[in-house]
């Protein structure tokens, strides 16, 4: 092992890494792949049934494959009640207040202040509760019976008398317990965006009497803003897979967000479509990712 | 807000200490910053730990009293806690998910060195794209996994007529998908770690006799054990919290004594699973839902009060340097 070549020893200690991935992720893919390609298996001990093709994918997204699953792929009709639909609201409602919340804390721990350090505590204590636990939290906040939140919104007309079993309220609430779960991550990131500032900027800055607001609109935002959003993009990447919340908080059939229609169609042994949906979530991902990318990286280095 | 009023009463000083205050805030425009960030620092607190304070005040409420809960529990009943672990063994759910993220962080601390100290150390052709490919599969997501590891965990899937192995229901069905998932976040803060070590050190060690793989283990990961924390406490917490693969991957059964967890009636079904079965099978026993998760809550909780420093720094470092 000592004598050999610095790239034949990198392969070397990669083996075990490779060989993990390999067999966990690499080829799961692949095989996910080739099986969205078949039918699904029609009975009995099969996997899937012949080769089809793209027939899969085009059924899903056409719409005829709708009457199989527990919810519509897309429509635009019921925009709470199919999948795609449903998880981008997701995605980007909740993204959009973590950002706002995660800056306003990045804001208040970039503070000098006593006890500082157990205010951050408090602060991320959310993020690192498992996710089943954050979904119990809302579930019985928003239960009628128990819950304080449910009575005051059904009152003022904002949820239905039955919240968790309602679509539009369900999403609602899960988009609720997300934010307070992860502003913390946004602001986390963000937070490390602001301390890498130079301050003696902000010094300049006041010597030429510039006032608070001011300093913000033009030294603090613009230097952050590639921190935003780089923490914007892993955000979203990861809403947009959304799947244990709404299991524990509301159940697959309220909320389908496309994760949860992979399981539950995977659950009814239709392997093909699930694997064709699986696919489509990633591709669905993708997509957006790549546009958001294309879309910002002007401005990201235009930040700097 | 406080402009408004400002500017109907400031001309006024003497009525009473709020118009006062707000005069001297429109002289000095700092006052009213600090005022504001009292009032986000107080919100943003409330808003993180009222919903838990909540959870502890349903918990300790009895049984009947079970209605219209806000600030103060309807009755003080804390044999709750003991209570959940009657109803459901739920310190085996807890015991198997502590096993879960201790096995799954020793795996990757000791794979994620190994391709730590590649990425960070050495040169080769194909570093920078294969450093990208591990990143990428963790963007990937976990519903894209399920149904060929499914298959391959029931011993569904054969290679050269041998079946593969029937881990549904084991830790390996659960600690495979895991290390997989969480690797790629821990080779990334291991090689940024296992990068600032002077060459020199190293050096030292191999002249001193000592293999390349010595010298990673007696030298590199000492000297960077901040590092080795932050990936540590980061998967272990990521473990923990996972949904996925731990609902999926096991049917919910645990063996009903610490005894039998090593016995094939234990499942290894995780704290989810305990949690998810008070919803499921005690629908209305609210109190023990509450209970239930606070004492989940706990391990991490801990976690967090300990090793915030390095939760902090991990989580920034993992997603800014790339």
């Amino acid at each position: 092992m000592e004598n050999l070549s610095d790239a034949k020893f990198a392969y070397l200690l990669l083996t075990p890494v490779l060989l993990l991935l390999g067999i966990i992720a690499l080829w799961p893919l692949m095989s996910t792949f080739w099986t969205s390609l078949h039918a699904d298996a029609a009975f009995g001990a099969a996997n899937y049934g012949e080769f089809i093709g793209f027939e899969n994918y085009m059924a899903i997204l056409s719409g005829q494959r709708d009457a199989l699953l527990t919810q519509p792929f897309f429509s635009l009709s019921r925009p709470f009640q199919s999948a795609v639909t449903v998880t981008l609201i997701f995605a980007f409602v909740s993204v959009a207040f973590e950002t706002l919340i995660g800056f306003g804390q990045a804001l208040v721990l970039d503070q000098d202040f006593s006890g500082r350090r157990w205010v951050r505590v408090a602060i991320i204590l959310p993020w690192a509760i498992p996710i089943v636990i954050q979904g119990m939290l809302f579930f019985l906040l928003f239960q009628p019976t128990v819950g304080f939140l449910a009575g005051p919104l059904q009152s003022l007309g904002l949820l239905s008398s039955s919240p968790l079993s309602s679509a539009q309220d369900a999403t609602m609430i899960i988009i609720v317990a997300d934010v307070w779960k992860t502003s913390a991550f946004m602001a986390l990131l963000i937070l490390a965006g602001l301390q890498s500032i130079d301050r003696s900027l902000y010094d300049v800055a006041q010597v030429a009497g510039a006032s608070k607001w001011q300093q913000f609109k033009y030294i603090t935002f613009p230097l952050v803003l590639p921190s935003v959003l780089i923490a914007v993009l892993f955000r979203s990447i990861q809403a947009m897979r959304v799947y244990g919340l709404i299991e524990t908080v509301a159940g697959c059939t309220v909320v389908p967000s496309l994760s949860c229609l992979v399981v539950t169609s995977w659950g009814q042994r239709q392997y093909g479509t699930a694997s064709a949906l699986a696919f489509l979530t990633a591709l669905v991902i993708g997509i957006i990712v790549s546009v958001y990318i294309v879309r910002f990286a002007d401005a990201e280095s235009g930040g700097f | 807000m406080a402009t408004e009023t400002g500017q109907q009463t400031g001309g006024e000083a003497d009525q009473g200490p709020f118009t006062r205050w707000v005069g001297s805030a429109i002289r000095n425009p700092a006052k009213a910053y600090r005022a504001l960030f009292y009032v986000a620092l107080v919100f943003f607190l409330f808003t993180t730990l009222f919903p838990l304070y909540w959870l502890l005040v349903l918990a300790v409420t009895p049984q009947r009293n079970l209605q219209d809960i806000f600030l103060t529990p309807n009755g003080f009943n804390p044999g709750v806690f003991i209570e959940v672990f009657e109803t459901v063994p739920f310190h085996i759910y807890m015991l198997n998910s502590l096993l879960l993220a201790v096995i799954t962080t020793a795996i990757v601390l000791l794979l994620a060195s190994l391709a730590g100290y590649v990425f960070g150390r050495l040169e080769f052709p194909g570093r920078a794209p294969l450093m990208l490919a591990i990143l990428a599969i963790s963007y990937f997501p976990p519903a894209a996994f399920l149904v060929p590891l499914f298959r391959l965990f029931t011993g569904n899937v054969a290679v050269a007529g041998i079946n593969s192995p029937t881990w549904y229901n084991t830790p390996g069905a659960m600690v495979m998908p895991f290390s997989a998932l969480f690797m790629p976040l821990s080779i990334f803060i291991l090689s940024t770690f296992y990068g600032q070590i002077p060459e020199g050190l190293e050096d030292a060690a191999r002249v001193e006799g000592t293999t390349r793989l010595g010298a990673l283990f007696r030298v590199i990961m000492p000297l960077s054990a901040p590092g080795v924390a932050t990936a540590g406490v980061l998967t272990f917490i990521a473990v923990y919290n996972e949904f996925f693969f731990s609902f999926l991957m096991n049917d919910g059964q645990v063996a009903q004594s610490i005894l039998g967890i090593v016995s094939s009636s234990n499942h290894w079904a995780p704290l989810l699973q305990g949690v998810l079965a008070f919803q499921t099978q005690y629908g209305s026993l609210y109190n023990l839902m509450a209970a239930a998760s606070i004492i989940g809550v706990l391990p991490v909780a801990i976690l967090v009060v300990v090793a915030q420093e390095k939760i902090v720094s991990g989580l920034t470092a993992g997603a800014l340097k790339e």
